[in-house]
Order: structure tokens, then sequence, then C-alpha cells
């Protein structure tokens, strides 16, 4: 009797800890939900016309959504934890260095035989390759975008300036332009991408399986964009944590003459004080080495469905609504956000859209990046690199040698260190 | 044997439901965190049933170990991310203590507003930590932050205080001094206040000077408090995370053990579990280490701790 009091009461507390851990469920997706969560990265500028036209899809469809944005910086580590559960939005926008990743840790949905795989003709090449991960496709381009000069056009006409086509013409300007306020250069990684796509360098040469970071024309880039803040024709916020921030604060203030940004500021910038004439904001494409050479990164973002999701039919119709060629002719013209339909681009209303109209040739001659899984995990060793240099704490060679030691071990560690 | 759980049955039976609690919630996972230590498990290759996929990480024997203690940067440069560690750790607990004991001091007298400057100082603490950590990141900033405008208001150097420097360090130490000395104050306040008032007398009638009357019965009567406090204060520090992120993200100058061990589970380049675990086996062998000595040094004057 006394035995038995000792057993139910290991069993009674046993059955409780086993109740407990097991909360997660099974997942598997039998029938359809019809209710969508949506996590959208885009920000506060750009949420709200999203958010508007998943609900528009949503009733035309006849299924739920609910749009959660998410900080875009925490996106993609709070979707890889929430879906290693079982958990998180049923659709989630990626940004697209992240959907082969995401493709390889099974935690997307192979779209494979939906209605979104059936007929991708109508996309643009560059934004459509980087929803494909071993030839299947994981996602549907939502937006493309790219990096290209801002410039104050009244500041530059006042110092009798043009847009400068190559790093040496910004140079020459900064004696007209105040020196240290001709630009603001942000130290984070994918804005060093300019300067090394402009010299012909690379991160990685995915072909050849070769990490090729630490080239002599990468050398070269990272050297040239400390030399605009040695020669005074540059400014730069040394501290990383405030440096995006400052940049967008000094450029709407008119502090600073040119930035180096993507179409997502756009907005940030109409807000300022220095462009309450929108027609004072200039887009040229990037410097280069040589005039006609600059070439900024492929960005975007491409919607993907979480593996495990209730709703994937839903999904995939909330997903082929999202993306038509209507909704993104709409997203271009009141965000200027450029589409991935080719067309799109003939709709009247993106045509007249002087963002749009400004990027599209920066896009079409944007440098492709390497649709690989770690692809979006090169940034943190660069980023770390790259403020270094700037902050004459190593120079260029040796900062890159690390990033390219840090990407053998622990990045891409098959690749060999060309 | 049968006699002895026929007597004591009652005792077992109360204490079952504690030790499994703490085998399942404790010892369960520390066990299976060293056992990682051991392979090479990262999120590519862990078993995951929602995805219907099997675990296939393997044995890499003592590779982790030796990867990290070999103190390559690949691996967060274990060494010099220690002796920050280290100096973080015990720059911050010296300036807690000894300003939360001159405090302590101040507000042991009898002041007029007495309660106002209590609740003034321990406001640092009532605060949430992210709202501190954001609100000083903006003070910091080197261009526009206050801090900066000050010092160039004084014709003083502007450092910049976030950035690739020994200065980010000294910036997240002046953060975590500022939340932590409200603690120190307030324990080290009611340490004082159980000091009886006629050993001060007592002191005072023999001639003692205050530094003498300080020196020999304060900081005596304040011993066991504060050898918890520090020892708490030394702990909670060495494993402070929240501030030195939310303050600098993935700073390689101020990056600590903790805020590594964050990063190569969480965010960054891998998601590597294995080295992620390594780095907590190694946290919890040094803070052991340490506990283990401070014990002793304690017990040699003779707290029984």
């Amino acid at each position: 009797m006394r035995r038995t009091t000792l057993v139910t009461a290991a069993a009674a507390v046993s059955a409780l800890v086993l109740t407990a851990c097991g909360g997660g469920d099974g997942g598997s997706a039998s029938g359809d939900s019809g209710e969508i969560t949506f996590w959208d990265t885009s920000g506060p500028n750009e949420s709200p016309v999203f958010t508007t036209i998943a609900q528009e899809c949503a009733t035309k469809g006849g299924y739920k959504v609910k749009t959660e944005t998410v900080a875009f910086d925490q996106a993609l580590n709070n979707y890889r934890t929430a879906a290693q559960g079982g958990q998180g939005p049923d659709v989630f926008r990626a940004e697209v260095a992240w959907v082969s990743q995401l493709a390889k840790l099974g935690y997307v949905v192979d779209l494979t035989g939906t209605e979104l795989a059936s007929d991708t003709s109508d996309f643009l090449e560059t934004p459509l390759g980087s929803t494909k991960f071993d030839g299947k496709p994981y996602g549907v381009p939502q937006v493309t975008d790219s990096l290209a000069l801002f410039y104050n056009k009244k500041l530059l006409a006042d110092a009798g300036v043009e847009p400068p086509k190559t790093w040496d013409d910004v140079k020459a300007a900064a004696a007209k332009l105040g020196g240290e306020k001709t630009i603001f250069i942000n130290n984070d990684a994918y804005y060093a991408l300019p300067f090394i796509y402009g010299e012909g360098g690379d991160l990685v040469d995915a072909d050849a399986k070769k990490i090729v970071v630490n080239s002599a024309e990468n050398v070269k880039a990272l050297e040239t964009a400390k030399g605009l803040l040695d020669a005074k024709a540059a400014s730069t916020a040394l501290d990383p944590a405030n440096s995006y921030n400052n940049m967008q604060a000094a450029f709407t203030s008119g502090e600073v003459a040119m930035v180096v940004n993507g179409p997502w500021s756009v907005a940030d910038y109409l807000k300022g004080a220095a462009f309450t004439d929108a027609a004072n904001l200039g887009i040229a494409p990037v410097p280069g080495a040589t005039a006609g050479k600059g070439s900024a990164p492929v960005g975007g973002h491409d919607y993907v469905i979480r593996q495990g999701t209730k709703a994937k039919d839903s999904s995939v119709k909330f997903i082929a609504c999202m993306s038509s060629t209507e909704s993104q002719a709409r997203i271009a013209k009141e965000l200027g956000l450029l589409p991935t339909r080719k067309s799109a681009y003939d709709n009247a209303d993106v045509k007249a859209n002087a963002v749009v109209s400004a990027f599209e040739p920066v896009v079409t001659s944007a440098h492709p990046r390497a649709w690989i899984p770690e692809g979006g995990q090169l940034f943190d060793p660069l980023k770390i690199a790259y403020a270094d240099v700037l902050a004459g704490k190593k120079d260029a060679k040796a900062a890159l040698d690390d990033v390219a030691k840090a990407y053998k071990d622990t990045v891409v560690t098959e690749y060999t260190v060309g | 044997m049968r006699r002895f759980l026929d007597r004591h049955w009652y005792a077992y039976a109360m204490v079952l439901p504690v030790v499994v609690v703490i085998a399942v919630l404790v010892l369960f996972p520390l066990a299976q965190g060293v056992f990682f230590t051991f392979t090479n498990i990262n999120e590519g290759n862990i078993a995951n049933p929602i995805l219907d996929r099997p675990a296939t990480y393997v044995s890499v024997g003592l590779d982790n170990y030796l990867n990290i203690l070999s103190g390559d940067a690949s691996y967060g440069a274990f060494w010099g991310t220690l002796v920050r560690t280290l100096i973080w750790t015990f720059g911050c607990v010296f300036f807690h203590y000894t300003i939360g004991l001159g405090l302590a001091l101040l507000l042991n007298r009898e002041v007029r507003g007495r309660a106002v400057y209590r609740v003034l100082l321990i406001l640092p603490w009532a605060v949430p930590a992210f709202i501190s950590a954001f609100a000083w990141k903006y003070m910091f900033n080197a261009q526009y932050g206050i801090i900066n405008q000050v010092l160039r208001f004084f014709g003083l150097p502007d450092p910049v205080w976030l950035g690739q420097s020994d200065w980010a360090l000294v910036a997240v130490m002046i953060v975590n001094t500022w939340l932590g000395v409200p603690f120190m104050m307030v324990a080290l306040l009611g340490g004082l206040q159980s000091i009886p008032g006629d050993l001060y007398e007592a002191a005072e009638v023999d001639g003692a000077t205050a530094w003498q009357r300080f020196r020999n019965v304060t900081l005596p009567g304040l011993r066991s408090v504060s050898s918890t406090v520090v020892l708490l204060g030394i702990i909670w520090t060495f494993n402070m995370f929240a501030i030195i992120y939310l303050i600098t993200g993935p700073n390689p100058n101020t990056r600590i053990l903790v805020t590594y061990a964050f990063e190569r589970f969480f965010s960054g380049a891998s998601r590597d579990f294995a080295v992620a675990s390594t780095y907590g086996v190694l946290i919890l062998s040094v803070l052991l280490v340490f506990a283990g000595v401070y014990r002793r040094a304690l017990r040699k004057q003779g707290e029984v701790w």
C-alpha cells in the first residue's frame, strides 16, 4: 500500500512533466484552416500599403489574413526559430538571399505543382533566380531593388557639380561641396558591395566554389572607400549601431549632398526638410571605378510559404493575388518599389513614377548575387571588417583575409580560398 | 532496505517531485548540452519531427574544444574574449560595489528628503533593461548623441563611443554600472541598518576616527551581505547579455563569452549549436572554478556559505 503511494506519486509527476513538454503540435496539413498569418518585414512606411492590399486579397479570395509587422533585422532569426518548432507565419516576406537558405533547411514549401510555379515567364530573370534552390521553386518575387546614388539636386546645382560617375569624381566634387559634406558612407557590409562590384570583385565564386573576398580587387575597393574618408570627401558614422540612422538624418536634413541607398528609403527622404519639394531628390546609378562601370547588388524580397503551414491552399491563393500584375503596379505606384513582373512596367502609373523609372536602368544593370544557401550569412564577417577598415583600425588586406578565413571556417566550409 | 523505505517513505515521496523536476529541467538539458559539445550539431543536421527529418549530426570528439581553446578568431578568439569578459565583470562589479556602498552610506544618515533620494536612486533598476539600453544607445551616438554634444560644448574630445575601439567596452560598462548600482545600494543599505548603533557609540567613546569606525565596524558588519551580493554581481555580470547586445550588437570590441555563444547559437553566420554549447560548458566551468575559489577564500575568513 505504501509502495503504491510512491509509485502513484512518481507516475503523477512524470505524467505532468510529459504533458507540459508535449505541447507542440504535429502540423500535419490536412485540409485548410483558411486563416493566414503574414509576416511583413517592410517597415512602417510601406507596411500599411501591403496590409491594405493583403486585406483586399483576402476579401476577394474568401480567406482571412492577419498581417504582422516584423523588424527586418530580426525577421530571419525569428522565422528560423519559429519554423524549427512548427510555429510562425504561413506566408513570409523573405529577403532574396534568405530563400535558398530556408529551402535548404527545409523551412519553406516547395512550390512545384502549384499555380505559383506554373507560369513564371512574366517575372524578371534575376529576381526569379533568387527563388530557386536545387532547380525547384520555393518563392515568388515580391519586389526587386538595388542601390543607387541619391543626391540633393539643389546642393549639387549650387556648387556647379554634375552627379558623379566615378569615385574620383566624388573626390573632385568634394572641393566644391564642402569636403566631408559631399557623401555619407554607411559602414555596413551591404553598402560595401557597390565598391566591390564596381572594381570587378565579388565575395565568393559559387560556380568554382572559391572564396574570393580577399582578392586584390576587393582590397582596392575598400581602400577606395577609406580613401574618400581620408581625403575628407566623405563622412561616416563610425559606430555601426547608429550608422544607418545617421546617414538618413544627415541626408534628409540637407547636411550631406549624396548617399548610396535603395528605393525603400525614398519615403523617409521625402519626409525630410531637404526634400519637401520631391523634385529636389535626384537618383543616379552608383559611381564606379571608371565611368559607367558602377554596379550595385540585386536586392529585393520574395514571398515564401512556411513548411508545416495549416493553410497551404489559401497561402498559394494569397501569394498569387499579392504578386499579380495589378497588385505590383499598385505597390509601385504608391510606394515607388520596383515590380518583379515585366508586365507591371507597362502600366501607365508605374511608368509615371519617378523613383521606378529612375531605378529601372539601375536594376537592369545590377550585379547578381550568388544564390547559395549561405548567401545571407556572408555579410556578418564582412560587416565587421568593413567597419574596421573605415575606422582605420585594420588595413583592407588584413581585414579581408580575416573575412576569408571566417568564411572558410564557419560559412562555406567546402569552398577553397582563392 | 525494505525497513528503510518503510520508515522513510513519506520523506521520499515528498522529495520525489522536486528531484524529478530538477532532473528534467536542469540535469537533462545540462547533460544534453555537454553531449552536443562532442558533435557537429547545427541547424542543418538536427532532427526535426515537424519537418520529417532525422538527425544526421556525427561525433567529432574534442574538435570543438580544441578549435575554441586554440583562440582562433573564427571561433570567437577565446582567450582574448575571456580576458575582456574578466575586465568587464570585475570592472563593473567594482564600480557597482564602491558606488553602491557610497550611496548606501549617504542614505543611511538622517538627511532631509531621504525617501525622495531613495526613490530616485532606485529608478535605474525600475526601468526595463532594454529601454535603458536603447536610451543609452541614442545618448552615445557619436554625431548626434547628447553625451558628445556636451563634451564638444566644453571643448573636450568626443570619442566614437560605440565604434570599432575599446571605447565601446567603456560605454557598455558605464551603462551596466548605472543599471547595477541601485541593487547594490539597496542591499548594502539593508546591511548597514542591521549594524547595531551601540557599536558606533562604543567606538566613538573609545576615540575611533570616522575612518576607523568605517574600517572596523561598518565593513565587518557588512561582510556577509557584501560577500553574497558581490558573488551574485559577478555571476550576473559575467553572464550579462542584454546590455551589451542591445547597445553594440555583434561588435568584436565588446564581445564577451555569452554574447559570442548567442551569436553562434541564434544569429550570425551559422547557428552552430555545437560551438555554442561548448561555449556554454566553458562558461559554466569558469564560473564553477571561480565559485570554488571564492568559497574557499570566504571560509578562511570564517564565513559559512
